[in-house]
C-alpha cells in the first residue's frame, strides 16, 4: 500500500514531455505577427490509427497557409470572417476557416506533426489564450475531439478534451 | 544525505518541474478496453478484472460497489505494460456491480471512470415498501371507515328502501337511524385518523390541529363533507312523511354515491371518465341492495311484508347488474393482471371480498327462487326462514364492508406501479443550453434516461452527439459514461443501464453542438432506493 501511494505521488508530479493531447509546439506568440503552428499528434484514438486531422481556424486568425504532407490529402474550407481584418494594409474579410489533412495513416505507436502558417491579427486580445479546436478522426470511425474551450476561471486541465491553446502576448 | 532528505529533494524537483509545465495542456490516459466490458452481463463471477489504458498509469483508488450498495477497496492488483489487472473478491453477489477506478498517468493528470457489469443478470428493482403508521392509528382508521361504510350501506341504503321498494316498516326505523348515527359518530374518528396517518403521528396526536388540517387538505376532506351531509339528509328523510320523505331520501342516496366517488384509490384511477361514474354506481347500487335487507327482514314479521319482498325480487336484478358491471370495470383498472389477485395485498382483499359476495349472491338467489315464491303462496314456514337468512346476509354485508375497509391500507397494484415508475428529473439551464433529464423509474435497478435539449433561448438545439456521465463522488463512484441515442422525436435516450445505488447522483451532459463545439451541463438528481 505504501509503495502504491509513493508511486502515485511520483507519477502525479512527473509531468513529462509525453503529451497525450494534440498540442501546439510553440505556445506563446505576439499578436500582429505571423505564427507557425506545429500541431503535435502523440497518439491515435484509444489505440486506433489516425486517418484525418481537422483544424478549425479561430476568428482573428487570417492568411492561413497549411503545409502539404506526403501521403495526406490537404484540403481547406473557405468562408467569411465575422469582420474585416487588416493584413499589412489589405482589408481581409474572408479566407480559410478549416484545414484538413486526410487519407493518411498515423499509427497509435507513431508520432507526427501537422504544420500551418497564419497571421495573428492585431485585433486579437493580448494576455488571453487563443484556442485552436482540432478533431482527430481514426480508423474504425473513432474520433477524438480536442475542442473544449475552458470557461472563465477554468484551466484546460479541468477538461477532458481541451483544445490546443496559444498564449497571446502584446504586439512587438 | 539521509534517505528522507533525498526523497524530499526529489519530490521538490518534481513539483518544480510540474509547475514549469503548468498552463500547457496536459495529457490524460484514456481507457481503451475493460474485462468485463462496460455494461456486460457475465454468467459467473469473474476472478479478475482488467483495465487497459492508452498509456502507462498508476492506480490511485480502486473501488468495487456491490448490488447492495456497499463499497470495498480493491488492493490486490498488478500492472503490466498499460494494463491493470485486479484480483476480484471471491464472493461477488449476483446483480450489478460498479468497478470504480481512478488512475494517474505519467503526465500527472488523474482520471477516473466506472465500469458497470452484472453477474448472472442486472439487479432488479427492489420491492416496494409502504410507509408504516402506528397500529393504533391504523385500527382507528379501519374502525372509522367501517363505521362510515355501515352508515352508508345500512343507514342511507335503508332510507333508500322507501325510494325504490316500499314505505319503511315502523319497527325498522330505529335500527336504520342507529346506523345513520353510527356513521355520523365514525366521521370524526375516520377524519382524525386520516390526518394522523398522513402525518405519521401517533394516536395521541389526534387532538393536534395539524392532524385535522392534514385530513381536510386530503381528498378525504371532500368525502367526509359529503358523507356527513348525506347522513344528515337521510336522518331527516327518515322522520318525514312517506311522500315527501322519498324525495329527500333520493338526495341522501345519491349523496352516498357522490361521497365515495369523491376520494379513494378507485376514484383517483385513470380513466376518470370511467372510474368516477363506476364508483358512484357501485356505491349507490351497493347501498340500495344492502340497505333493503333491514326493512325487508322487519317487514316480514307481518304477512304484508311479502308484498315488499316480491317487489324487491323483481327489481334487484337491474341493481345487481349495475353493481357487478361497475365493480368489474374498477377491478380491471386497479388490478391490471389477474395474478395480482393472489400476489398483492390489494388483490387478496378483493379476492376475500369476492368470496363473500359470491356467498351473498348464493343466499340471495336461494331466497329469490325458492323462498320468495313459497312465502308468496302463503306457506307459513317460509317467512321465519327468510328472516333468518336475511339476517345472515346482513352479517355477510358487515363482513364485506369490514374487508373493504382494509383497502385503505393496501394501495392497488396500479398505484404501486405508478409510484414506483415515477421518474427522477432535473432541469439544467445555462446561457448556452438547456436540458430536461428524466431517469425512469427514478429508483435503483434498470433505468432509462431521456434527455430533451434546447438552446439557452428555448430554441431547438440540434446536437450531433450526446454523452452522459453519472457519478456519485461521495460514494466513491467515478463517472459511468454512456452514449445517448437520438430518438425519432428529437430527444436522446440511454437504455440498458442499471443503477445499483440510491442517493444523490451527479449527471453531466457532454453535448457536441457541431464538429468543433462542445457544451457541458452538470447537475444532481436523487435516485430512490
Amino acid at each position: 500500500m505504501k509503495s502504491l501511494s509513493l508511486a502515485a505521488l511520483v507519477a502525479a508530479f512527473a509531468a513529462g514531455p509525453a503529451f497525450a493531447h494534440v498540442t501546439l509546439e510553440t505556445q506563446q506568440a505576439p499578436v500582429g505577427s505571423t505564427y507557425k503552428a506545429v500541431l503535435r499528434v502523440p497518439h491515435g484514438c484509444k489505440g486506433a490509427a489516425t486517418t484525418n486531422v481537422r483544424v478549425r481556424i479561430p476568428e482573428g486568425v487570417i492568411a492561413v497557409k497549411p503545409m502539404p504532407k506526403p501521403g495526406w490529402a490537404l484540403e481547406t474550407t473557405k468562408g467569411k470572417y465575422e469582420k474585416s481584418y487588416d493584413y499589412y494594409g489589405t482589408p481581409t474579410a474572408e479566407g480559410v476557416t478549416e484545414v484538413s489533412w486526410s487519407g493518411g495513416k498515423l499509427l497509435d505507436e507513431h508520432y507526427d506533426e501537422f504544420v500551418l502558417r497564419a497571421y495573428l491579427t492585431a485585433d486579437l486580445k493580448p494576455e488571453t489564450t487563443l484556442y485552436v479546436p482540432v478533431v482527430q478522426e481514426c480508423e474504425g470511425g473513432a474520433t477524438e475531439r480536442w475542442i473544449e474551450i475552458p470557461a472563465a476561471g477554468k484551466a484546460a486541465d479541468d477538461y477532458k478534451f481541451p483544445a490546443p491553446g496559444l498564449k497571446l502576448t502584446p504586439k512587438k | 544525505m539521509t534517505r528522507q532528505l533525498r526523497l524530499i529533494l526529489v519530490l521538490l524537483g518534481l513539483a518544480l518541474a510540474s509547475l514549469a509545465t503548468a498552463g500547457q495542456a496536459l495529457a490524460h490516459a484514456a481507457l481503451t478496453k475493460t474485462v468485463p466490458a462496460d455494461g456486460a452481463v457475465v454468467a459467473s463471477a469473474p476472478g479478475e478484472f482488467s483495465l487497459s489504458f492508452s498509456e502507462p498509469v498508476a492506480p490511485l483508488v480502486l473501488n468495487l460497489i456491490g448490488p447492495d450498495g456497499t463499497s470495498r477497496a480493491l488492493t490486490r492488483f498488478a500492472l503490466a505494460d498499460r494494463t491493470l489487472t485486479i484480483i476480484a473478491p471471491a464472493d461477488l453477489a449476483h446483480g450489478t456491480h460498479i468497478l470504480s477506478w481512478r488512475v494517474v498517468s505519467e503526465d500527472g493528470h488523474p482520471v477516473g471512470g466506472s465500469v458497470l457489469f452484472s453477474v448472472g443478470a442486472p439487479s432488479a428493482a427492489p420491492a416496494i415498501t409502504a410507509n408504516q403508521t402506528e397500529p393504533a392509528v391504523r385500527i382507528a382508521l379501519w374502525l372509522g371507515k367501517l363505521g362510515l361504510y355501515l352508515g352508508l350501506a345500512l343507514g342511507i341504503g335503508g332510507v333508500a328502501f322507501m325510494v325504490w321498494i316500499a314505505p319503511i316498516p315502523a319497527t325498522a326505523r330505529r335500527p336504520i337511524a342507529g346506523f345513520l348515527v353510527l356513521g355520523l359518530l365514525s366521521l370524526p374518528v375516520a377524519f382524525a385518523a386520516q390526518g394522523l396517518d398522513a402525518l405519521a403521528l401517533p394516536l395521541s396526536g389526534a387532538l393536534e390541529p395539524a392532524a385535522w388540517q392534514a385530513a381536510a387538505a386530503s381528498s378525504f376532506g371532500r368525502t367526509a363533507l359529503v358523507v356527513g351531509l348525506a347522513l344528515l339528509v337521510a336522518l331527516i328523510a327518515l322522520r318525514m312523511p312517506d311522500q315527501s320523505g322519498r324525495l329527500v331520501a333520493i338526495l341522501g342516496w345519491l349523496g352516498a354515491g357522490t361521497a365515495l366517488a369523491a376520494s379513494g384509490h378507485a376514484s383517483a384511477a385513470e380513466p376518470q371518465m370511467l372510474t368516477r361514474p363506476a364508483v358512484f354506481l357501485h356505491a349507490v347500487g351497493m347501498a340500495g341492495w344492502a340497505g333493503a335487507l333491514l326493512p325487508l327482514a322487519f317487514g316480514l314479521r307481518q304477512p304484508e311484508g311479502v308484498q315488499a319482498l316480491r317487489r324487491f325480487s323483481r327489481r334487484i336484478p337491474a341493481l345487481l347488474l349495475a353493481i357487478v358491471l361497475s365493480g368489474l370495470a374498477l377491478a380491471i383498472v386497479q388490478v391490471e393482471h389477474p395474478q395480482a389477485l393472489l400476489t398483492t395485498p390489494y388483490g387478496l382483499v378483493l379476492t376475500g371480498k369476492l368470496v363473500l359476495v359470491a356467498m351473498l349472491i348464493g343466499l340471495g338467489a336461494f331466497n329469490r327462487y325458492r323462498l320468495t315464491p313459497a312465502a308468496a303462496s302463503g306457506r307459513a314456514s317460509a317467512r321465519p326462514l327468510l328472516t333468518r337468512i336475511i339476517a345472515a346476509e346482513i352479517a355477510i354485508i358487515v363482513a364485506i364492508l369490514a374487508v373493504v375497509a382494509l383497502w385503505r391500507f393496501t394501495p392497488p397494484p396500479r398505484a404501486l406501479a405508478a409510484a414506483a415508475a415515477q421518474p427522477a428529473t432535473v432541469h439544467i439551464h445555462t446561457d448556452k443550453a438547456m436540458a430536461d433529464i428524466s431517469v425512469t423509474p427514478g429508483r435503483t435497478g434498470p433505468v432509462t434516461i431521456t434527455v430533451s435539449l434546447l438552446d439557452g433561448q428555448f430554441g431547438s438545439l440540434a446536437a450531433k452527439e450526446l454523452r452522459l456521465a453519472l457519478s456519485r463522488p461521495e460514494a466513491g463512484i467515478e463517472p459511468i459514461e454512456r452514449q445517448a441515442a437520438k430518438q425519432a422525436d428529437g430527444s436522446w435516450q440511454v437504455g440498458n443501464l442499471t443503477l445499483p445505488v440510491a442517493g444523490r447522483w451527479t449527471i453531466e451532459l457532454e453535448i457536441l453542438v457541431s464538429d468543433f463545439e462542445m457544451t457541458r451541463l452538470k447537475d444532481t438528481l436523487d435516485i430512490r432506493p
